[in-house]
């Protein structure tokens, strides 16, 4: 996620790769359309990767995101939109 | 009151303020000596508004606050405290004190539909009133007003209370040294908590001890963003900071989560000279640390950066001194403490100037729980000191066995006695009599505070933690009791057995604690099996139930778990085959943790 405007497929590729780490899975076994609860976030981990994202994205985000947009999917389309305006 | 404090404070160092009657007191007394002083500061998050209290705003609103709880209960009922961060909790808090009413700190529940001890804390102290903000049960949060439903359970707004000092203030009768201030739950599984019965004699006592360990005078500038309802934020921050007259800063936990960074520069606009918490702050810190977002701050001014609530590791501390050296930050300002609620709080810490200690010990003999040194580089681990008893506290290692005191160097149960152990929990006699009443073999009729943590005391008496005698999982400072985690497990899918799985932590490359589910599957549903399934529901519940993410969830085959022969769970060695990876999966083979 380099690009000064990401695209929404590098925002999910990010979010996946950060959460295998996160959660010590192989990224492939996580599936973008699973939910945040689903892979078991809790909300110290939440708070870190809307940190991560706001330093990445140059945007300024609350922890509340992940609940309107509940899957790697969801948000990333978010996103995008949000850092192409 | 007690002498004991005077017996071994250092020459000099008491101040009238050991002569305070009740918590009341001390702040009656402040409100009087220094009206215009601010004593409370709450730093908001983006866009919202500073809020600050003097000490005679704080008085003034605390007093009639009280005066309105006073029309609706009587002495000694309790009153939970739900507040989200901000001052209310502390206008709340005082106005309980005032009014006689017994205060329950809890945390806000975090989510509809999930499980904490909420219920259970309400079902164990039967409270008669709930006080918060209205916009918190109306607006922000509906689903609390739900929960907070209980007949009998009147509620009382703290911001539709207006302090009219014109009218005549009811007359409240003053509380006494020996009266109950406020249980502080924070023992026992979320089924079965157990409230800490704090005493303002506990609470003035702790406080005293605190200062003169911290060195702490009316300029000591406190910023803290630990949560108010957890001991560590209450009695180390919020009330150790009014005890000596001096400001706190307080910030929202989920702000320094956010923004760690943001602690650091409050303390350096501030000038505070206090500001501590669990041993992940620092780590968070040192993650975070961006030299371009804290330009210009100096920490010459910490003094006492205390760390405690969960294991103090010495790496932690070696990277937050030299990662913030250039902004002044002086290492001997590091200080290891130690302490729970059953002590009100603090039980040992150093001394202000007086950096941690550190001791290398072979890793090999202390996994049988004996000190050694280390064999060679492999074999060392290195010890962080907790610091020394307390002025006025006594503190002995106990074989937990034969309850035979040992000597130094020696490793065993830590137990503490002193004017700041608080009688027992709440209406629970049992707990109260294995926990708080133990005595030696050596005889004598001193009733001794059982920690349940094990130790060793040093020949210059620096105690330092080796480990717990219960399975007891600390991540960033919050306890979790590993029987809660396993029934949570155990209940979000039939094909996991009951009572045959365990939860416990191990520390992850950057040293900290990560959950590790160890599950059996039952015999019958072997066959067709989506473990991938099965590993989403449990780690979904743990996240649901316990705000807690599972690093790690291995299910393994029925009879697998190691029992004791009478059938008891053994997490501890079960936590040793999984590191060694001699777990039998259930369907796989086996994976070996991986650390990096």
């Amino acid at each position: 996620m380099q690009a000064e405007n990401p695209s929404e497929a590098a925002i999910r590729d990010w979010c996946t790769e950060y959460l295998a780490r996160t959660l010590d899975l192989p990224a492939q076994t996580i599936d973008p359309q699973t939910t945040f609860a689903r892979l078991g976030l809790d909300s110290a981990n939440s708070v870190f990767l809307i940190v991560e994202l706001e330093d990445r994205l140059g945007l300024e985000l609350t922890p509340d995101l992940l609940f309107e947009y509940p899957t790697i999917c969801a948000l990333a389309h978010h996103l995008a939109e949000c850092v192409g305006r | 009151m007690s002498n004991a404090i005077t017996e071994f404070a250092p020459q000099g160092e008491l101040t009238d303020q050991s002569r305070f009657s009740s918590f009341v007191d001390v702040l009656r007394h402040h409100a009087a000596q220094y009206p215009n002083n601010p004593a409370y500061i709450f730093l908001p998050e983006r866009g919202g508004e500073r809020l600050s209290l003097t000490f005679d705003e704080l008085y003034a609103r605390a007093e009639a606050f009280a005066g309105r709880l006073a029309e609706q209960s009587q002495i000694g009922d309790r009153a939970l405290l739900l507040f989200s961060p901000g001052l209310d909790f502390i206008v709340a808090f005082f106005a309980c004190l005032i009014a006689g009413v017994i205060a329950v700190p809890i945390m806000v529940p975090r989510r509809a539909g999930s499980r904490d001890a909420s219920a259970a804390i309400l079902a164990d102290c039967s409270p008669r009133l709930v006080l918060t903000r209205r916009d918190l049960l109306t607006a922000a949060r509906p689903d609390l007003a739900q929960r907070f439903q209980a007949n009998s359970l009147e509620r009382l707004f703290v911001d539709s209370c207006a302090t009219d000092t014109s009218k005549l203030r009811p007359s409240l009768p003053a509380p006494g040294w020996d009266d109950i201030a406020f249980l502080q739950y924070t023992s026992g599984s979320t089924s079965a908590p157990k409230g800490v019965v704090v005493k303002h004699c506990n609470l003035i006592e702790n406080s005293e001890m605190i200062r003169i360990a911290f060195g702490n005078t009316e300029r000591s500038t406190h910023v803290s963003w630990v949560p108010l309802y957890h001991d560590m934020g209450l009695i180390l921050n919020a009330l150790q900071s009014l005890y000596v007259g001096a400001l706190c800063v307080v910030m929202a936990p989920v702000a320094f989560m956010q923004r760690p960074l943001s602690w650091l520069r409050a303390i350096h606009e501030y000038r505070a000279e206090v500001a501590g918490g669990p041993n992940f702050a620092f780590d968070l810190c040192v993650r975070r640390y961006r030299p371009e977002e804290l330009q210009g701050v100096d920490l010459s001014c910490w003094k006492v950066a205390f760390n405690g609530a969960e294991p103090v590791r010495a790496n932690t501390m070696e990277r937050f001194a030299s990662t913030f050296a250039p902004h002044g930050f002086d290492p001997r300002s590091l200080q290891p403490a130690y302490g729970m609620a059953e002590a009100t709080l603090l039980i040992s810490a150093g001394r202000r100037g007086i950096g941690p200690k550190t001791r290398g010990v072979s890793r090999e003999a202390l996994q049988r729980n004996q000190i050694a040194a280390p064999a060679q580089g492999q074999d060392c681990q290195i010890l962080v000191g907790c610091g020394r008893q307390l002025p006025g506290e006594r503190l002995v290692i106990v074989d937990p066995e034969t309850r035979i005191p040992l000597g130094s160097g020696l490793i065993g149960e830590i137990w503490v006695a002193g004017p700041h152990i608080a009688e027992g929990y709440w209406r629970n006699p049992e707990a109260t009599s294995s926990v708080f009443k133990a005595r030696t073999m050596s005889g004598g009729i001193q009733y001794w505070l059982r920690t349940g943590d094990l130790g060793f005391l040093s020949e210059d008496g620096e105690l330092y933690i080796t480990g717990r005698i219960k399975d007891l999982i600390i991540i960033r400072g919050t306890n979790h009791y590993p029987q809660d985690i396993e029934e949570t497990v155990q209940n979000c899918h039939l094909a996991l057995r009951r009572h045959c799985g365990v939860a416990f932590s191990v520390p992850d490359q950057n040293d900290e604690e990560q959950l590790v589910i160890v599950q059996e599957i039952e015999r019958t549903f072997r066959r067709g099996l989506a473990i991938d399934e099965i590993i989403a529901s449990i780690r979904e519940a743990i996240a649901r139930e316990h705000e807690l993410t599972a690093r790690e969830v291995v299910l393994i085959r029925t009879g697998s778990l190691p029992k004791t022969t009478s059938g008891k769970l053994q997490r501890q060695l079960t936590r040793q085959m999984f590191l060694a990876g001699s777990l039998l999966p259930a369907l796989e083979p086996p994976i070996p943790f991986n650390r990096g």
